[in-house]
């Protein structure tokens, strides 16, 4: 066996390996001075690391956790309220819990209990049906007039950061303007994860008020829309975007 | 319909699981970002995504899932995003086509452990040391030697062929051999003798 062979089964002999393994690497050990020297030196550090103690953390950790976690339990039993809320653009689903809404969907002629049930798959939540509140109705009013969202009137914190940073990079896009997936990866410093954003705008749980549709690809095409492409080049013509 | 409130554990029950892993995960975050802060926040942050992904799970994926690697690689991917956010440009230097390039580095200005060890001891250079590799180098000595993990969990942890974990654990040792040359025999001369061979 090579020097370059042994060396590669040294870690090895630190867990229980057969017999016959063991007894070639230390007769190759036995035999040459210079791998001999350098076992030594391996053994030597991973005995250092096996000697680093174990940090302890700040007492008050465990207790933060938990305090964040009966937090969530609490937010999220609370319920989805969904209702349905006309608009230039067809018939809204609106899911919205407190002050802030959550989920959107345009009526595909889906039953309300199949919305529902896309929406709780979607936010992993209970989802509830009601009417609508008079700002829920205030709010897309005013971005279907601005085709600018309100922050306070949305929350996507139950996305992942990642998903967040692009739904908001997609939110910069000026009305009647588009731009690339590139462009949105980009943006939010992760210039390799078009694709990434790509699967993140088809996932996205509020479409038109996090305005997906100005992302396209690279060429300009409008390559794809969770409702049609068509209702993409609606919803750009509606804002005035001008190919 | 059946939603993540109404299938999330117990806050007491998940309380009994933050108790007996928060502080091998605090350790684990400690040695990946070498910052006391950095670890207790991934370490809160990795505990909440837990319970939120046992909330979504069905009670099949609950009673099949290994609780232990799960959770290092939960915290490993929240480590991963939180350094990524904060240093966009810290591309791992690859210790195999360069290992003189860590020890470069490391006269450059290496990371501090302060929030490890105070003091100057042997402790203080090894820890060190092994913030000067690379972060999947580093997550792989780490669970092999400090956390005592076999081959096949440091792969499930880390989500790699067992061969890989293998070729990151030795590429490690023998950077780390080099940045710590002739201080490793002061550890052995404390008194626990180091030996070649059983």
């Amino acid at each position: 066996m090579r020097c370059r062979d042994v060396e590669a089964l040294w870690d090895e002999l630190r867990g229980e390996c057969q017999a016959s393994l063991k007894e070639t690497v230390n007769g190759h050990l036995r035999a040459c001075p210079s791998c001999q020297v350098m076992y030594e030196q391996y053994e030597g550090v991973a005995y250092c690391l096996s000697c680093l103690p174990l940090p302890q953390p700040s007492c008050d950790l465990a207790k933060k956790v938990i305090q964040h976690i009966a937090a969530l339990k609490g937010k999220l039993s609370a319920p989805i309220v969904l209702s349905a809320v006309s608009t230039p653009v067809g018939r809204l689903y609106v899911g919205f819990k407190a002050d802030r809404i959550v989920y959107v969907s345009l009526d595909t002629g889906e039953s309300p209990h199949e919305v529902a049930e896309r929406a709780q798959r979607r936010l992993h939540r209970r989802v509830v049906r009601g009417d609508a509140p008079a700002w829920v109705v205030r709010a897309l009013d005013r971005y279907f007039n601005t085709w600018t969202v309100d922050d306070a009137t949305v929350d996507i914190s139950d996305l992942t950061p990642f998903e967040q940073a692009a739904l908001r990079a997609a939110a910069r896009i000026p009305p009647g303007e588009v731009r690339s997936y590139a462009w949105v990866a980009m943006q939010i410093g992760r210039p390799k994860a078009a694709r990434a954003v790509g699967r993140v705008m088809a996932r996205n749980p509020l479409p038109f008020l996090f305005p997906c549709h100005r992302v396209v690809d690279s060429s300009g095409d409008l390559h794809n829309y969770y409702y049609g492409v068509e209702m993409k080049a609606r919803l750009l013509e509606m804002e005035g975007y001008r190919r | 319909m059946r939603s993540s409130a109404d299938s999330a554990p117990s806050v007491m029950s998940f309380e009994r699981i933050v108790d007996d892993y928060q502080r091998r995960l605090y350790g684990f975050a400690l040695r990946m970002t070498g910052n006391r802060e950095d670890a207790e926040e991934i370490v809160q942050d990795a505990f909440v995504r837990a319970y939120r992904a046992l909330g979504k799970m069905s009670d099949q994926q609950r009673a099949e899932l290994r609780l232990q690697p799960w959770l290092y690689t939960i915290t490993l991917n929240v480590t991963r995003n939180r350094l990524r956010s904060k240093r966009p440009s810290n591309v791992a230097l690859d210790a195999l086509a360069d290992p003189d390039a860590i020890l470069r580095e490391s006269n450059e200005g290496p990371p501090q452990p302060e929030a490890i060890v105070e003091q100057n001891s042997e402790i203080a250079l090894v820890e060190r040391a092994l913030l000067q590799l690379p972060m999947h180098l580093r997550a792989a000595a780490t669970l092999r030697f400090i956390e005592g993990r076999s081959h096949p969990e440091i792969a499930e942890i880390l989500n790699q062929p067992i061969g890989t974990v293998k070729s990151h654990v030795h590429r490690a040792v023998r950077i780390l051999r080099r940045i710590l040359g002739p201080q490793i025999g002061r550890f052995s001369s404390e008194g626990v003798p180091l030996h070649a061979m059983s």
